[in-house]
């Protein structure tokens, strides 16, 4: 009930974190023990060890250790150790989401390693090295990227008449037509929102170039046309009756896996909890995302989630890290088609889409070549700057908009407290 | 006499010390950040930006809002039902008495966020709640604890109320059995009906603890935290959005404004304060 047992955590998770990096300095002497901050061992963490067991065929001194946290956790425990000002603790390494870069980087402008000015970035795709890019400078080496896709159970669509090219180049108002055409046959929603996530309209933003707020900082629903026509879209698709509400993540998960909708549209690093029932096999598809009609430049292509590594100014290893960053992560494709093939995830180097991982059909989606077509997508994800209030406009938009899709405001009362609410937030 | 003296402000320098280091600085630090405007670490001395803004901000005065409304009605209720089971446990003649305490008092050593996820569990749209209360016909339709605005505040005043009821208990329990039995006696011999008893006899002489709890859980409910994380982180929306949440999301998750939040949080000390001491006024003693 009080804050004080929160505190109390915290600093008992500091302890241990400290205590453990006691423990690994004391048997650094001899080799350069990397510490790296990441959430999902399996996906994130494990990626990071290949990468390392890659490094060290010709740096055997070099070792690394995964403290794995809760993303919101970490995100909220490195928020307070630099708000702190100590540097004691730190890691070398750090995985943030895409969403929160800026602001960490306007933040704590002297934290983080200005990465692009040690390691060549120009084979990663651009749009990922420009949303952590401040004043020019590059400051994270991207990772995993959100490149989004319809995941879908082929059968639903199957019984309603369609093919797998019906959901191709379609706009989203054509999608809505065939949702609830399927919807009449199999009884099933097409799509799964967690009612306190905005993960559709997110995607939907990012494919027409637009965000919450402007480069410049502004609330885009005054100065971006788009924002409005994108949020009308979002509201149409809410309220066609085809997308499930679920009440939290892992209803969400399950709503899929279990087919209880007959699919998902999200970031591709979604295929592990998807192939995680091997049953499945055969069942699924993936169709590019719907395109928004009536905007100039709104593309099949999007993004959701994804996260970069960052590496620590003041960190115990800076040089080590950065050569470790320089020779596994900017260059060697092999390790990428490796996490590929492996993890499913999409690395943001695009040379590695060259390699026989990417082009290789995936029994799990019927032999579709899903990779290849991931890889094509993530070269014209528009490229959107997340700016610093992100999670602030979140929760503007689900504190007022959820009541005008169940049809209990309307949507310009609605979104005048959300500008007004987010230009107090932002000031 | 002179170095007596000193002797005792030796010893309890340590204690002085480290009071002043560890509560009397972060307290004037607190107070002296409150003050101060800026994003992040850039921090200016702002005056009265922060006061200003908070009469502006629509999430602060909803967090109020909600604050407010768990408090008002929650407190009640569980001071109401503490008081009751107190008494009714209190009874000589009640079998099984232990066990009964033991089970009602049992809530307030489960951790909090233990507690909190498993009611999230339980109060599932399909959780065994909504299952029972259909199987019962009371309703045909699972209620959507969570996502709907008053079913999610309904739900975290049923968790903290089944969480906390117990633990005021034990204070009546006590208080009860420190009232002399003579008394009672002479009241029956007098023949006063029970309901007399109970509202001119017991609840006077409970007054010092019922104080004390009204202003215990005043408190805590301000400073509700760890079941809205757990249970509704909040939402939906911000239907349960508390003030201790609001200045928790104003330094760790949204952009940091160290400053705005420590004037959120001076506003609990002042309520805190304010609402004591109406407490304190309500419950003197009139000569």
């Amino acid at each position: 009930m009080r804050l004080n047992s929160l505190k109390s955590t915290g600093s008992l998770g500091a302890m241990l974190t400290a205590g453990a990096l006691s423990l690994a300095a004391g048997t650094a002497s001899a080799e350069t023990m990397l510490t790296v901050w990441s959430w999902d061992p399996n996906f994130n963490g494990d990626s990071m060890q290949r990468a390392m067991a890659r490094y060290q065929a010709e740096h055997p001194d070099v070792s690394l250790v995964v403290a794995d946290f809760g993303k919101d956790a970490l995100e909220q425990k490195l928020q307070s150790q630099l708000a702190s000002g100590s540097n004691q603790g730190l890691p070398d390494i750090v995985l943030i989401e895409d969403y929160a870069a800026q602001r960490f980087l306007l933040t704590f402008p002297q934290a983080f390693e200005p990465v692009g000015e040690h390691v060549d970035l120009s084979g990663m795709a651009p749009y990922k090295v420009a949303l952590a890019t401040v004043d020019g400078t590059a400051y994270s080496m991207p990772f995993d990227s959100g490149v989004t896709g319809v995941f879908y159970h082929r059968a639903d669509l199957e019984a309603a008449g369609f093919a797998q090219d019906d959901l191709v180049g379609i706009t989203w108002d054509r999608f809505i037509e065939i949702g609830q055409s399927v919807e009449a046959v199999t009884g099933k929603d097409f799509l799964v929102q967690p009612f306190n996530r905005t993960d559709l309209l997110r995607l939907m933003l990012q494919s027409a170039g637009t965000w919450y707020t402007t480069p410049d900082g502004a609330v885009s629903l005054g100065a971006d046309p788009r924002f409005r026509k994108v949020v009308e879209e979002y509201i149409k698709v809410m309220t066609s009756g085809i997308v499930q509400d679920a009440a939290g993540w892992t209803e969400y998960v399950g709503a899929f896996t279990s087919h209880d909708v007959s699919g998902v549209a999200t970031g591709a690093w979604i295929t592990a909890a998807i192939k995680a029932n091997a049953d499945q096999a055969g069942e699924w598809a993936v169709a590019p995302i719907p395109r928004i009609d009536g905007i100039e430049g709104a593309v099949h292509a999007s993004n959701v989630g994804g996260s970069s590594w960052y590496v620590m100014a003041e960190g115990p290893n800076t040089e080590v890290a950065l050569d470790f960053l320089n020779d596994v992560w900017a260059g060697d494709s092999d390790f990428y088609a490796d996490i590929l093939a492996d993890k499913g995830a999409v690395g943001s180097l695009l040379a590695a889409r060259h390699t026989a991982a990417y082009d290789a059909p995936d029994p799990f989606f019927a032999d579709q070549k899903i990779w290849a077509d991931f890889a094509d997508w993530l070269g014209v994800v528009p490229e959107v700057n997340f700016g610093v209030f992100t999670f602030e406009a979140e929760a503007a938009f689900l504190a007022y908009v959820p009541d005008v899709i169940r049809g209990d405001a309307a949507l310009d009362d609605a979104l005048e407290t959300y500008e007004r609410r987010l230009t107090q937030a932002i000031r | 006499m002179k170095s007596m003296k000193s002797n005792g402000w030796a010893f309890i320098m340590p204690a002085m010390v480290m009071i002043g280091l560890f509560m009397i600085y972060p307290i004037l630090s607190s107070l002296w950040m409150s003050f101060q405007t800026g994003r992040g670490m850039n921090l200016s001395f702002g005056g009265f930006d922060n006061l200003l803004r908070l009469t502006e901000d629509p999430v602060f005065l909803q967090a109020l809002l909600n604050t407010g409304t768990f408090l008002v009605v929650q407190v009640p209720i569980m001071i109401v039902l503490a008081l009751l089971m107190a008494t009714l446990l209190n009874n000589p003649d009640l079998k099984f008495r232990g066990l009964l305490r033991t089970a009602i008092f049992l809530p307030c050593v489960t951790s909090l966020v233990a507690y909190a996820i498993l009611f999230k569990s339980m109060f599932a749209l399909d959780g065994v709640v909504n299952q029972t209360l259909i199987g019962l016909y009371l309703i045909d339709q699972p209620i959507p604890w969570l996502s709907d605005p008053f079913w999610a505040k309904v739900l975290v005043i049923i968790g903290i109320t089944w969480r906390w009821t117990g633990y005021n208990m034990i204070f009546y329990l006590a208080a009860l059995q420190n009232i002399d039995r003579s008394i009672y006696e002479a009241a029956r011999v007098d023949g006063v009906p029970p309901r007399a008893v109970f509202f001119r006899l017991t609840i006077p002489m409970l007054k010092p603890v019922i104080l004390f709890t009204c202003v215990m859980s005043t408190i805590g409910t301000l400073q509700l935290f760890d079941e809205v994380v757990n249970l509704t982180e909040g939402g939906p929306g911000d239907a349960t959005l508390t003030l201790s949440m609001y200045i928790y999301n104003l330094t760790f998750k949204f952009m940091p404004s160290f400053g705005y939040a420590a004037t959120v949080s001076y506003v609990i000390v002042v309520l805190v304060a304010i609402l004591s001491f109406i407490q304190f006024y309500v419950a003197r003693d009139r000569k």
